[in-house]
């Protein structure tokens, strides 16, 4: 269906400009529409989404669609599209993601879930597609996964119960009990016994460092951190909504020059977006500007 | 989804997966008759497992106080109130289960508590269900009562959690039923907490991840019973192993007396997960509300349980209850002695049916002195 609207664009622009052709040059050509994302080459790739570099390059309005095929599902529409604007260096693309969402969602607790965004490309940048829905078994695809819960730890949010429940009152950790701290590393070893994901080294344990996680997966159900954790990410507040530049290295075998495909996705924590709980798009044509290195 | 076979509903009903089953499974009856709410099981656990930052307002051990504690607030009737009215014909289900009422676009009828309603963990305490009157006390039956109901994971034959989390990051133990959360692979998508129909499935703000229950399995491991058995002063609690009934070990005491002598019961049996720990009623509470909490299988418990002075079996392994930390796997009664075995016929433990009686006269005659307490 989705694929369908799509090409009903692109049908509906192919008769626009045969219509234009026949009625002669009196009237000015319309710019064609944009059917990709084009990621312009530039020598520096900017780090915020207020940065005059995003200016170079053309927007692509993306249709979200809901993730309705994979239990549990998104019921009800979101966010009808988001705004894509890409960059590159030749060595890692730069995306400016922008939509539509009333309310800032940046606290994760019990029924309460964090606006996000994602970057999907596949792992291979060659003809043999994976499903747009998180790949499938032998054609991975490769996520960057930004969510306003890290970017609040990193624009100074304490991580701690205080922060999400002021008026809290915490009676004792026992990892704090007075005298603890005459043995070196005695108190920190004994608060990992209580946190077994963050002594397990899991990613969604909050990280103050990185608002985006580099993730992979090859069908739903699938999505595990991947070998490098090298993308970062920058979210802020539109009077409407989000915008947030997320970077990543350029894929294995897309360089400038060439195509490939991508996705994207947006969740919004106050409708209960969360996992699968999602809008998205399809595939998207995604091409780099620049020559092809010989 | 495929079909699989609960026998707590007496019928194959649909489950997101085949029916596999451990290969032991962890089982528990708790005598709800006994417990006096001292909440040292809850204490137990927290200091145990949960007394790290995200996990304040976590208890994977619970006791509230029926009809009126819910932790967290209103876990069942919520939940029965979206599942509607269902009907059983004799000890088979004819409702629904959280499985087949689920709506489109999820995998499990349920809903998600906010950190609100984990706040108030002893909400109700002590809650008659109606006014005491003047004089209300002398009359029995009460006309209102309260029970405490101890609740930990039921470690289910077929867990909400597992089946409605989208990565797979719940899994069972093949070696005895204990339920697990991933820590390293749960993404915190709580699923699993909107699922878990007891509710016993928690979100760690901290961590990101969802944190439950884990049967104390390091101790289970040892042949050892969990925190919040061991730790039990009202010895309200036996752990060990149930199988299904037509797999049923008549030396067992679980076994025993959940297939045999039927005096415990499953919680909410009909949400359909097949849970493994089980209740004694509480003889005081009316049988509408008891049957609507365990199944149709309350008044034979009860029954059962008062005749308890005329049934030796059944007194003995009730005095075998807490009684040591070992967990029991095989019982065998000599005279008037329960014998608590282990699965190689070992002597663990060795109790009285009856304790025997001291009465010590108010007058010691040959030293002529009055014998009183003193305060």
């Amino acid at each position: 269906m989705a694929y369908g609207r799509l090409g009903r664009r692109t049908w509906m622009a192919a008769a626009g400009v045969l219509a234009a052709g026949l009625w002669g040059c009196s009237r000015p050509v319309p710019p064609a529409p944009v059917t990709e994302v084009r990621a312009v080459q530039v020598a520096a790739l900017p780090s915020t989404p207020e940065d005059a570099q995003w200016g170079s390059g053309e927007a692509f309005r993306a249709p979200l669609i809901l993730q309705d095929m994979v239990e549990p599902r998104k019921m009800v529409a979101g966010a009808t599209e988001v705004t894509v604007r890409a960059l590159t260096d030749g060595k890692s693309i730069a995306f400016r993601l922008e939509w539509a969402d009333a309310t800032e969602d940046s606290v994760r607790d019990a029924a309460r879930f964090t606006d996000a965004c994602a970057v999907q490309l596949p792992s291979n940048s060659g003809p043999d597609t994976p499903a747009p829905q998180m790949g499938e078994p032998g054609r991975p695809v490769e996520i960057a996964f930004w969510t306003a819960t890290a970017q609040a730890f990193i624009d100074g949010r304490p991580d701690d119960l205080k922060s999400l429940h002021p008026n809290a009152n915490i009676d004792h950790y026992p990892f704090e009990a007075p005298g603890l701290e005459k043995t070196p590393g005695k108190a920190e070893e004994m608060a990992k016994q209580y946190a077994p994901a963050k002594s397990l080294g899991n990613i969604v344990s909050p990280s103050p460092k990185k608002s985006v996680q580099d993730l992979m997966a090859d069908g739903p159900g699938t999505m595990r951190p991947a070998p490098s954790q090298s993308s970062t990410g920058l979210g802020r507040r539109t009077g409407a909504g989000w915008a947030v530049v997320i970077t990543r290295p350029l894929p294995s075998g897309l360089a400038p020059g060439g195509t490939s495909l991508v996705a994207f996705a947006v969740w919004n924590g106050s409708d209960g977006d969360v996992g699968g709980r999602k809008m998205r798009t399809v595939w998207i044509p995604l091409t780099l500007t620049g020559a092809k290195k010989p | 989804m495929p079909r699989v076979y609960n026998w707590q509903l007496g019928r194959e009903m649909s489950y997101w997966y085949p029916e596999v089953r451990a290969k032991k499974q962890f089982g528990a009856i708790f005598d709800v008759n006994k417990c006096i709410a001292c909440q040292t099981c809850t204490l137990a656990c927290k200091t145990t497992w949960t007394s790290g930052k995200g996990q304040e307002s976590m208890l994977w051990n619970n006791v509230e106080s029926k009809p009126y504690g819910f932790y967290p607030l209103g876990w069942d009737v919520k939940l029965l109130d979206m599942l509607g009215a269902q009907d059983w014909k004799g000890k088979t289900y004819q409702g629904k289960t959280i499985f087949e009422s689920a709506p489109a676009g999820e995998r499990v009828l349920g809903w998600r508590p906010d950190s609100r309603d984990y706040a108030y963990p002893n909400v109700g305490e002590d809650d008659c269900a109606g006014d005491i009157t003047k004089g209300a006390h002398m009359t029995l039956p009460h006309m209102n009562w309260f029970f405490y109901l101890a609740r930990i994971c039921n470690h289910c034959t077929y867990p909400g959690c597992l089946a409605a989390c989208p990565r797979g990051s719940i899994y069972k133990r093949p070696e005895d039923g204990i339920v697990l959360v991933d820590q390293g692979k749960c993404r915190g998508y709580q699923e699993c907490v909107k699922a878990c129909p007891y509710k016993k499935v928690f979100f760690n703000p901290m961590t990101g991840t969802s944190e439950k229950c884990i049967g104390c399995y390091p101790k289970q491991e040892q042949g050892l019973a969990p925190q919040c058995f061991s730790n039990c002063i009202g010895k309200i609690r036996m752990a060990g192993s149930i199988s299904k009934p037509d797999q049923m070990r008549e030396d067992n005491p679980i076994d025993y007396l959940i297939h045999v002598k039927k005096i415990a019961l499953p919680l909410f049996p009909q949400f359909g997960l097949e849970p493994n720990v089980y209740y004694v009623p509480p003889l005081h509470a009316p049988a509408a509300f008891l049957t609507q909490i365990f199944g149709p299988g309350v008044e034979e418990a009860t029954k059962a349980y008062l005749n308890a002075p005329n049934d030796p079996d059944l007194m003995g392994l009730l005095a075998l209850f807490g009684s040591t930390e070992q967990i029991i796997p095989r019982f065998r009664r000599v005279g008037g002695e329960m014998l608590g075995l282990d699965e190689d016929g070992t002597e663990l433990i060795r109790v009285p049916i009856q304790e025997p009686k001291y009465i010590r006269m108010a007058v010691d005659a040959a030293r002529g002195v009055l014998l009183t307490n003193v305060p």
